[in-house]
């Protein structure tokens, strides 16, 4: 058989080498040295705004009891909640807490307090948070002032502080969502990126279902970040894929308990499921929350009873930034994508808020995302001006919060004429907890049968001595177990009642009736303590004398 | 014995979802790895024909097809006088001989003196005894299989001939696509094993440096054949199996998936042929496991990989056992809730293997210019369990043979289902 040339194939070199194929990959410029000491001072920034006195500032809210006594009943019982679950929240963020807390020696009395150790687990989320938002700011905008920009305001508004220093389900939803916008920043063209954003998300919603008003911003930069590549099918499916896993492991989880549905399918609000809870009844009636059913507050209450008190500042700029990178991407639309994104994340969650029942903290989330929408704006703006000028302009609206006094990092005292640290890093308003809980340790029976609110439910059951029939005043009140089978709906099966502070007014908002009955008509105001408008007492209640 | 129980659902569950994860993983490859979806690619240009082929089609009972797929390896792009082929058959086959002989003695009476037929009458009478007689009369630099009803496409010698010339590999295996994805229940399924198999798998494998070659369009130096002894005669894997001993010598083995010049096939056109042809293929892996090859494989993760992929057919074979198994105990058995989350892990698998199914459907219809309609969604939706169910019967009956020590080749039949009534007419009068 001819051959052209018999050796071609077999004299060449062993070559293990591939052909060179050029493929571009982008997965975001690397930070120079400048960008990484700048990363380095907003993490340091983050952790030293939101760890100090942390453990003294805010008061221990009632939720973030709650969340440590889930992530306690995941730990100690293996159950997802010490009373009945009744799906009010998706419970990864708790088991994630408890993930925490299990790898701490010492575990819930490691740092005193036991909401405490869950706080710390909130700074460290926070500087991630910085982290990611730093990188997610520069990779879309180009711009490491704009990301400097951005995790300066999320790391030092009053607002940030306050809630972001909490144990709240919120906190860790944020975590999740920057993640996954971290992740589509990447923009390396894989399917697993995509995926790894999707999971992200859906992590989120089973961390905070609010994180689906998210949804709109987040699937328009996941569309525009695959609508051109050969594998959009595969990214934009493995993406809804991922999102979806968590969520369908959420309800199969209630299927399997069979408390899916409820009983007969019956979805009248006006009385709830008698025999078992059910995933979509509390979904139902979360949506049909009332301000005036003691459930929340109407939005512009709380806009302007406590976040615009807190950081109008910020609250303004960061809507205003949202309406400019709405109108720029409008008008530029192919170039201004990720503007447009982020303006859809802020806006989906605004409408969110102004839509629904809330609680004061769940303003936590608007935070990142408006300092997202600060810093790409502020991107947008600066980016054919001189390197040094921005630098300057940067270091002077970061200056300028922390200059006045407007409690960023100063503050007037009460007579308007001495200036002093801003209250979160100077109150110690926990003290008075422990004060209660160092009572009650001291001179009431480890038996008793207690009232408490939540925010001191883990301290004593994990203290010395714990207290193993103190329940919350809400199951109390609510939980046909604790109710009726606990306390029999009766003042003479109560010892004592501790008041946490507003305790009283949840009482009356929610009806708790019975349990006022006790106070007012059978309590002995025994422990005391009031600082400001902070008022934490324990009522002895009367029951062996009648 | 409950907690016994318990631990064991866990377990496989575990298990199952991981390697139900790594498998949608290997699936869907060179999508998630751009470098690897343009190294697949076929280049652009051509090098000018510098090496020689042998193109060996084995044949046995193929009276139906075999003419026609001589007649397009001879009517390629590519020099006549570089492609030598040779059609090998046993001699109790004179069906095919006939029809065969008849083929070439034309091409001959036009001039084409490169092509013969290859008779065998000695045992065992199977595809690698055939290739390994056809080798012994083969001249050609390259020597590469055609399957009998294999459909090439015109310029495959051209393009071997660039990558080979270019890249300096000695092993090339091109794609090779089924195609009659809408001509039963099973066949769409099928069609999709085939694309997700060459477009993705197996250049995860070749660059793994453990890859168990196709049965056909591969192409070897006739050096490095020659070095390696040929064909396994006792496997039914025999493509397999070499594929492992080139690994094990260290050559590369560059794969080449481009929709437009993939060797086009067919399913097995019936569910019984379907089973036979898995059968072989199952028990060919069990095969090559026992055989050991994979042992000699270089690095640890080179070894693991084999393994993995040689010891599937044993997965299968228990996940038949497995899956009615696990349906009696999810309605008998009360779990804990974390357990039966736990075991419901495969299933939200399963999902994404279906979703990634119904994703690759539409990628295939869209690169040949065809048309996947909701129909065969549904298709795909209905026939997806029972077809699981087929291939873990075929790993059963696989095992059964193995352990029973039966290892004779089962034919699968061809009706050229994949070739249009055009292209019939066309490589007819050019036969």
């Amino acid at each position: 058989m001819p051959r052209e040339n018999p050796t071609a194939l077999l004299d060449q070199e062993q070559g293990r080498g591939s052909a060179p194929v050029a493929v571009h990959r982008p997965v975001g410029d690397p930070l120079d040295r400048t960008g990484k000491i700048l990363l380095a001072v907003s993490m340091l920034i983050g952790l030293v705004s939101h760890g100090w006195n942390i453990f003294k500032y805010p008061l221990y809210l009632s939720d973030e009891g709650i969340y440590m006594e889930q992530a306690w009943s995941v730990l100690r019982e293996g159950k997802l909640a010490p009373y009945t679950y009744f799906y009010d929240h998706a419970p990864f963020g708790w088991m994630v807490i408890a993930g925490w807390v299990a790898l701490i020696p010492g575990q819930f009395n490691s740092l005193g307090f036991p909401v405490n150790i869950g706080r710390v687990l909130m700074v460290l989320v926070h500087v991630a948070c910085v982290f990611l938002m730093f990188e997610i700011v520069r990779r879309y905008s180009r711009s490491v002032p704009a990301a400097f920009l951005a995790t300066f305001f999320f790391n030092v508004s009053p607002l940030a502080v306050y809630f972001q220093r909490m144990v709240l389900l919120d906190n860790l939803m944020v975590f999740w969502v920057l993640l996954g916008l971290y992740i589509l920043a990447r923009k390396d063209g894989r399917v697993v990126t995509a995926m790894g954003a999707g999971l992200a998300f859906g992590l989120a919603l089973v961390t905070k279902e609010n994180a689906l008003f998210l949804l709109p911003g987040f699937g328009y930069l996941l569309h525009r970040s695959i609508v051109e590549q050969g594998n959009r099918r595969f990214s934009a499916s493995f993406w809804w894929f991922a999102v979806g896993s968590p969520v369908a492991l959420y309800m199969l989880y209630a299927e399997i308990k069979n408390e899916l549905l409820p009983a007969g399918l019956d979805f009248n609000l006006a009385s709830p499921p008698a025999d078992h809870v059910s995933l979509l009844y509390t979904i139902w009636w979360q949506l049909h929350r009332t301000a005036s059913g003691g459930q929340g507050t109407m939005f512009n209450t709380l806009l302007h009873q406590s976040w615009l008190f807190k950081d109008k500042y910020l609250l303004l700029a960061g809507t205003a930034a949202t309406v400019g990178t709405l109108a720029l991407s409008l008008n530029e639309r192919r170039r201004e994508v990720p503007m447009l994104g982020t303006a859809l994340l802020a806006i989906g969650y605004g409408f969110y808020l102004t839509r629904s029942v809330l609680l004061d903290f769940y303003v936590a989330p608007l935070v990142p995302l408006l300092t997202l929408n600060i810093g790409l704006l502020y991107g947008r703006i600066t980016r054919y001006a001189k390197p040094a000028a921005v630098a300057l302009l940067t270091a002077c609206l970061c200056a300028m919060p922390l200059s006045y006094p407007h409690g960023y990092l100063v503050a007037w005292d009460f007579t308007g004429t001495k200036l002093l640290l801003a209250d979160q890093y100077r109150l110690p308003q926990t003290n008075m907890q422990n004060l209660q809980v160092k009572w009650i340790r001291e001179h009431v029976p480890p038996n008793s049968r207690l009232i408490i609110d939540d925010d001191i439910w883990v301290a004593l059951r994990e203290g010395h001595p714990n207290f193993p029939y103190a329940q919350s005043h809400f199951k109390a009140a609510s939980d046909p177990d604790i109710r009726d089978k606990f306390f029999h709906r009766d003042w003479h099966n109560v010892d004592y009642v501790v008041m946490s502070n507003k305790m009283r007014d949840a009482l009356e908002r929610n009806n708790e009736g019975w349990i006022l009955e006790a106070i007012d008509q059978h309590g002995e105001e025994v422990w005391r303590i009031d600082r400001g408008d902070v008022h934490l007492s324990v009522i002895k209640i009367n029951n062996s004398s009648e | 014995m409950e907690q016994i129980v318990l631990a064991a659902i866990a377990l496989v569950s575990v298990v199952l979802t991981v390697q139900a994860g790594h498998t949608l993983y290997l699936m869907i490859y060179t999508w998630d790895q751009p470098e690897a979806e343009a190294k697949a690619r076929v280049p652009d240009e051509r090098a000018a024909p510098q090496l020689s082929f042998t193109a060996i089609v084995p044949a046995r009972h193929e009276e139906e097809v075999i003419q026609q797929t001589i007649a397009r390896v001879a009517h390629t792009d590519y020099p006549a006088r570089l492609v030598q082929i040779i059609v090998v058959c046993s001699a109790d086959d004179l069906g095919t001989i006939e029809r065969a002989a008849a083929t070439i003695s034309r091409l001959r009476s036009a001039g084409r003196t490169n092509v013969e037929l290859v008779v065998f009458d000695d045992q065992p009478i199977n595809k690698p005894h055939g290739l390994n007689a056809a080798l012994a009369r083969s001249d050609g630099d390259v020597i590469t299989i055609f399957d009998a009803e294999d459909e090439i496409h015109p310029e495959i010698f051209s393009i071997v001939n660039t990558v080979m010339v270019t890249e300096r590999v000695h092993v090339v295996q091109a794609g090779v696509q089924l195609m009659n994805y809408e001509s039963n229940w099973y066949s769409t399924f099928n069609v999709l094993e085939y694309f997700f198999w060459f477009r993705s798998r197996l250049y995860y494998q070749a660059r793994a440096g453990a890859i168990p070659l196709g049965g056909n369009t591969v192409f070897f130096s006739r050096e490095l054949l020659e070095r390696i002894g040929g064909w396994d005669e006792t496997c039914l894997t025999e493509d397999a199996e070499i594929g492992l001993r080139v690994c094990v010598m260290g050559e590369r083995v560059r794969v080449l998936y481009d929709h437009r010049y993939v060797t086009k096939e067919e399913t097995p056109p019936t569910l019984r042929h379907f089973i036979k042809q898995r059968t072989r293929w199952s028990q060919g892996f069990m095969q090559t496991l026992k055989k050991g090859t994979w042992k000699e494989l270089p690095t640890r993760k080179q070894r693991l990989l084999a393994w993995y992929t040689l010891m599937f057919p044993y997965a299968q074979a228990l996940l038949g056992i497995y899956l009615p198994v696990a349906v009696l105990t999810a309605f008998v058995l009360r779990v804990p809730a974390s357990i039966a989350l736990l075991s419901w892990l495969p299933v939200l698998l399963l999902a994404a293997h279906f979703v990634t199914a119904v994703i690759g459907l539409y990628e295939f219809t869209e690169a040949h210019e065809l048309r996947a309609t909701p129909r065969t969604v549904v298709t795909l939706a209905v026939g997806w369990m029972p077809y699981q169910m087929v291939l873990a019967y075929a790993a059963m009956r696989a095992l059964k043979r193995q352990l029973s020590g039966v290892g004779d080749w089962e034919k699968t039949a061809h009706v050229g289902a994949h070739r249009s009534a055009q292209e019939e007419e066309v490589t007819s009068r050019a036969a």
